[in-house]
């Protein structure tokens, strides 16, 4: 135990770090001497490579975190602010899947999945994580073990059936914040149900860990959630500025702090950085992409395994997103934190999501986004494997062109899953609806 | 004709019709409020109407069907709709056709908690269920009398107890899989008191021996639809012996005893009482050994997992269904569908092989 | 007095086969014929073929299989899954995991120690896994069915194919011709790709299986070789790999 606890110090403090360095230097090698075209984006983010370091070594301290620390293998919308105080190393599978999506080795991953019954027409997502369990396959080079499963059904139901699909196969519990979705106003006994279960799950997690939840422990780390969700909301709004200092492909890339370290200092500290860098940018006047001429919002969640490709295919035009629903949902709901009460406003922050949240709620959101952010168009990915996210769009596609006269594209593909992306057709379309601004 | 049968209820009876998505929903306190629940389970057929084009082809059809259905008016018979929290597709449906269009008359939802039980979620059913008859009387316009929900209980206990014979006496039970099924699914829309009296004489038929003669199989899934998968598996020589549809089976919850105390507790435990069901998101484990011990009892030869297309509740339970078949030996056949009107001919032929290979395996 | 002491008929989607064979089970006259939307009239056409050419009598018993089986006038009638376990069973003789590659359907089928089925898997509904994608697919790139093998041998390089939809594929492959794409590399990849498919589909069926293969792709060496390599074991390729049903469909009334 306390050897397993000193690697996994060392991994975060000592090793990862010169891995990481090394390992950049062999890139820097491999780079060497392959000519490149003209780029039709700007100069290259410096914090990219402090968010690659923070990431990695996130993932690094992962290798050697089972049997020193608790883990928790936690979905995207859960109040990991209660797991903190208690010393977890949290483990987004989200965020894992996002990074085998990149890596395009999903179709791998989903096919043990699928060999064992998962049907291919569950979330992509859900098949990644099941198939890298079951072959032991990641390229985060290993994860540990969960103790502990947190779920929070505040992004989809589909999170809770894998979960436990996951408990099954872990024999670990699973903690659920089941959040009733929220159609007009929340009702008080729906919110009453959320903070009868923040109270029943921290006892859980007490009773797991042998340790206290210490109340003042919460609130500065709440604080510090409030700090962090903040400055990535004033990340994403530097984007208003003409040309936006970056795109929103990038901003799918810088998400990974506040979605997996929201609540440590190392994420605040990092999007500081960012946003120093990205105010930089807009005074001097440097675009995310050379030559701004449309500004789009998106929606759903990105194609992980195309994003690069689809936003050169764009910039090369001279289209950028600059917003996105996606993104804006870990600005939107901080601002609910309040460190004065902070289990009262847990309740209202971690209910009210976008996807636990009725369409006209989204349409809102979408109409402000489009203003704020000054938008031309608006492409809707309809995500295959994504129903909550994407029911609903073919009407707001038709409401968001009546209402704010902008050309607006739904675009099929899945989130994870390049299976289900024909790059053919779905090039010409936006070839088409590129077209169509001119 | 169940538009015919609607409108008769409320002509003669002055009763208030609502629509009821699938799965699960407190009916008792609909029938003490002496409102007719018809439950919309697709309908099945291809999506009809301009407005089937609203939800996308890989939303289910149970979903896609509903909303091509109300939206172009088919419903307009019905007071209210009813959108139980049964899966992210139905709760964006839930919000999809009230505030987007297609919905103009109430519209409610019941958000049943998800997981096993918890003092949470013992507490939070109870409020959901009050509620619901909260919502309930605006619809109406008239009060919730406890003694009624009392006795709307106890004849949905007389149901569900009549039901389980029905299914548990099922190879005593001289009726074919078709017949007994339509009588089942009659209840989906009959007043409860009339479904009563059609139950009771089927149980008057049980006999005290096996009168079936096939294979016994275990069927799971979400709903029997198209209907004539019970011709096509009697034709073949098998009858459906353990049903564990979230339509059928998972609904029947038989509870004994006179209904005392305060009646919301009462429909609070039943919530937790009934079989496990993905849709609820029951523990996998639970369910295994719910299955396990459904599919000893029957002694079935095989099981057969009928699930809509894209259902993501039913779908990621596959896997620890195909243990638990193995755990015991049994083959199984997966079959998804999307609420078609007929099986296709590949359907058939699977359902056939299926057949004739547990057949086989019965006489070695 | 005819050897014939049962016949076989075979009535798939895309082909109507039938077979008459005698008390050994060795077949004496096949007909094979593109399927008609006539089921009745063709099978009678057929039997009366197999009568005059084997002299078998009007009361041979007829076993009759595939999807037309319930139009048929037979002695038995049942399906090809159970039919093709008797077939293969007979020339095997003993336990195996049987790929029946038609053009509607793939179907995977554990045959066991008797010839009986132990489990079997069929494609879904979509035509991603069967003849019928690379049907459609070879039609596009213009290569006749008898050329694939000279056209794709001795490519080492397979194009990667990723859409399991027949109609994304096509677009695909249709993208990889515009990008100067060697035909070969395209044919080789496409084979892959549906190996790829039909061996998650068998999935753990073919796990310590001696495998062989049967149905009209079977003719097709470049498929049998790309499966045998999806599944890492040679494949055996059953004679007369199209008639094994009405074979199956005939051993089931002799």
């Amino acid at each position: 135990m306390i050897t397993r606890r000193i690697q996994y110090e060392l991994a975060g403090r000592v090793f990862g770090p010169a891995l990481l360095s090394f390992e950049a230097w062999q890139k820097r090698l491999k780079r060497r001497g392959k000519k490149r075209g003209p780029s039709p984006f700007g100069p290259p983010l410096e914090s990219v490579k402090k968010l690659k370091e923070v990431m990695s070594l996130h993932y690094l301290e992962g290798r050697y975190a089972d049997g020193a620390v608790p883990v928790a293998w936690v979905t995207s919308g859960f109040p990991v602010e209660l797991l903190r105080p208690l010393g977890f190393h949290t483990v987004y599978p989200e965020n894992h899947g996002a990074l085998c999506g990149v890596q395009r080795i999903v179709p791998e991953l989903s096919d043990a999945a699928e060999k064992e019954g998962w049907s291919r027409d569950l979330c992509s997502y859900a098949r990644t994580d099941l198939g890298s369990v079951l072959l032991g396959k990641t390229p985060a080079g290993r994860l540990p073990k969960p103790d502990l499963l947190a779920c929070c059904t505040n992004i989809c139901q589909t999170v809770l059936y894998w979960y436990r699909c996951l408990a099954d196969h872990f024999r670990v519990p699973l903690v659920l914040l089941d959040t009733p979705y929220v159609y007009g106003e929340a009702r008080p006994h729906h919110l009453e149900y959320v903070r009868d279960q923040l109270g029943e799950l921290i006892e859980v997690v007490e009773k797991l860990t042998g340790k206290r939840v210490d109340m003042d422990e919460i609130v500065g780390i709440v604080r510090k959630a409030r700090e962090g969700t903040r400055l990535w909301g004033e990340c994403l709004a530097t984007a208003r500025a003409r040309p936006a200092p970056w795109t929103g492909i990038d901003g799918f890339f810088h998400l990974a702090p506040i979605v997996t370290l929201r609540g440590s200092e190392e994420c605040n500290a990092y999007y500081r950085l960012l946003l120093d860098e990205l105010g930089d940018r807009v005074k001097r006047g440097i675009g995310g992409i050379v030559d701004e001429r449309r500004r789009l919002l998106w929606d759903n969640l990105p194609m992980w395994y195309g994003v690069r490709e689809l936003s050169t295919l764009l910039a090369e035009r001279g289209f950028n997103f600059v917003c996105t629903t996606y993104t804006n949902a870990w600005a939107e709901a901080g601002s609910r934190i309040d460190p004065a009460d902070p289990m009262g406003s847990a309740v209202l922050a971690y209910t009210h999501i976008i996807l636990n949240q009725d369409l006209p709620n989204r349409l809102d959101i979408m109409r402000r986004l489009s203003k704020d952010y000054s938008v031309d168009g608006a492409v809707l990915h309809s995500d295959r494997s994504c129903k909550p996210y994407s029911i609903g769009q073919i009407d707001l596609k038709e409401r968001l062109a009546r209402e704010l006269g902008i050309r607006v594209l739904i675009l099929e593909a899945d989130h994870n899953d390049q299976r289900a992306w024909s790059p053919e057709q779905g090039n010409t379309r936006l070839g088409a609806f590129m077209e169509s601004f001119s | 004709m169940r538009r015919a049968y609607i409108e008769e209820q409320k002509r003669e009876h002055g009763r208030k019709a609502i629509a009821v998505l699938p799965v699960h929903y407190p009916k008792e306190i609909l029938t003490a409020m002496d409102v007719l629940a018809v439950e919309m389970w697709g309908p099945p057929g291809p999506p009809r109407g301009a407005e089937a084009g609203r939800l996308q082809t890989y939303v289910c059809a149970v979903a896609r069907n509903a909303l091509a259905f109300m939206a172009s008016g088919k419903a307009d018979v019905v007071d209210a709709v009813l959108f139980p929290h049964t899966c992210d597709s139905i709760q964006g449906l839930a919000t999809l056709l009230p505030d987007f269009g297609g919905w103009n008359k109430p519209a409610l939802r019941y958000l049943h908690p998800k997981g096993e039980a918890r003092p949470s979620s013992r507490a939070f059913v109870e409020k959901e269920l009050v509620s619901l008859a909260t919502d309930l009387e605006s619809v109406t316009g008239r009060p919730l009398d406890t003694e009624r929900l009392r006795w709307a209980i106890a004849l949905h206990r007389e149901i569900d107890g009549l039901k389980a014979q029905l299914l548990a006496g099922r190879p005593r039970l001289p009726m074919d899989d078709g017949a007994l099924y339509a009588l089942l699914r009659r209840g989906e829309y009959l007043w409860p008191e009339e479904h009563l009296v059609e139950l009771r004489a089927a149980r008057d038929q049980l006999r005290a021996d096996p009168v079936q003669t096939g294979v016994p199989v275990a069927i799971t899934g979400y709903v029997p639809e198209p209907m004539s998968i019970f011709a096509t598996l009697n034709g073949a020589g098998a009858f459906v012996a353990a049903d564990d549809y979230a339509a059928i089976g998972r609904r029947v919850v038989p509870q004994d005893g006179p209904v005392e105390g305060d009646p919301f507790a009462v429909l609070r435990d039943r919530t937790f009482a009934a079989p496990p069901c993905p849709t609820r998101a029951s523990d996998p484990r639970i369910r295994a050994r719910h299955l396990e011990s459904l599919f000893g009892r029957t002694g079935v030869k095989g099981v057969i997992v009928h699930e809509p297309k894209f259902c993501e509740p039913e779908l990621f339970d596959v896997p620890a269904v195909k243990r638990s078949a193995a755990a015991r030996g049994l083959p199984l056949l997966l079959l998804e569908g999307e609420l078609e009107l007929e099986l296709s001919a590949q359907t058939v032929t699977r359902i056939e092989a299926f057949v004739e290979m547990v057949s086989t395996g019965r006489a070695a | 007095m005819s050897d014939a002491v049962a016949i076989g008929v075979d009535c798939g989607s895309t082909t109507t086969k039938a077979v008459a064979i005698d008390s050994g089970g060795r077949i004496l006259y096949s007909v094979v014929e593109r399927s008609h939307p006539r089921i009745e009239e063709q099978t009678e056409r057929c039997l009366a073929l197999l009568r005059e050419r084997t002299g078998a009598a009007a009361s041979v018993p007829i076993g009759a299989t595939g999807y037309g089986r319930k139009r048929i006038a037979a002695s038995r009638v049942l399906t090809e899954i159970t039919c093709h376990a008797r077939g293969a069973f007979f020339h095997t003789g003993k336990a195996c995991t049987l790929v029946d590659m038609g053009g509607q359907d793939t179907k995977v089928i554990r045959v066991g120690p008797g010839g009986d089925v132990q489990d079997f898997a069929m494609n879904d509904k979509c035509a991603a896994g069967t003849g019928r994608f690379l049907e459609v697919i070879l039609a596009r790139l213009e290569v006749p069915l008898d050329e694939i093998a000279q056209r794709a041998a001795g490519e080492a390089r397979p194009v990667s194919i990723s859409s399991t939809c027949t109609v994304f594929a096509e677009s695909e492959v249709i993208s990889l011709v515009a990008q100067g794409e060697p035909v070969a590399g395209i044919l080789a990849g496409l084979h892959r790709s549906l190996a790829s498919r039909v061996a998650s589909l068998a999935g753990s069926m073919a796990a310590d299986a001696d495998v062989r293969m049967s149905g009209g792709v079977a003719k097709n060496a470049t498929m049998v070789e790309a499966l045998g390599r999806a599944l890492g074991r040679p494949i055996g390729v059953l004679p007369d790999p199209q008639l094994v049903g009405a074979l199956g469909a005939a051993l089931w009334v002799r």
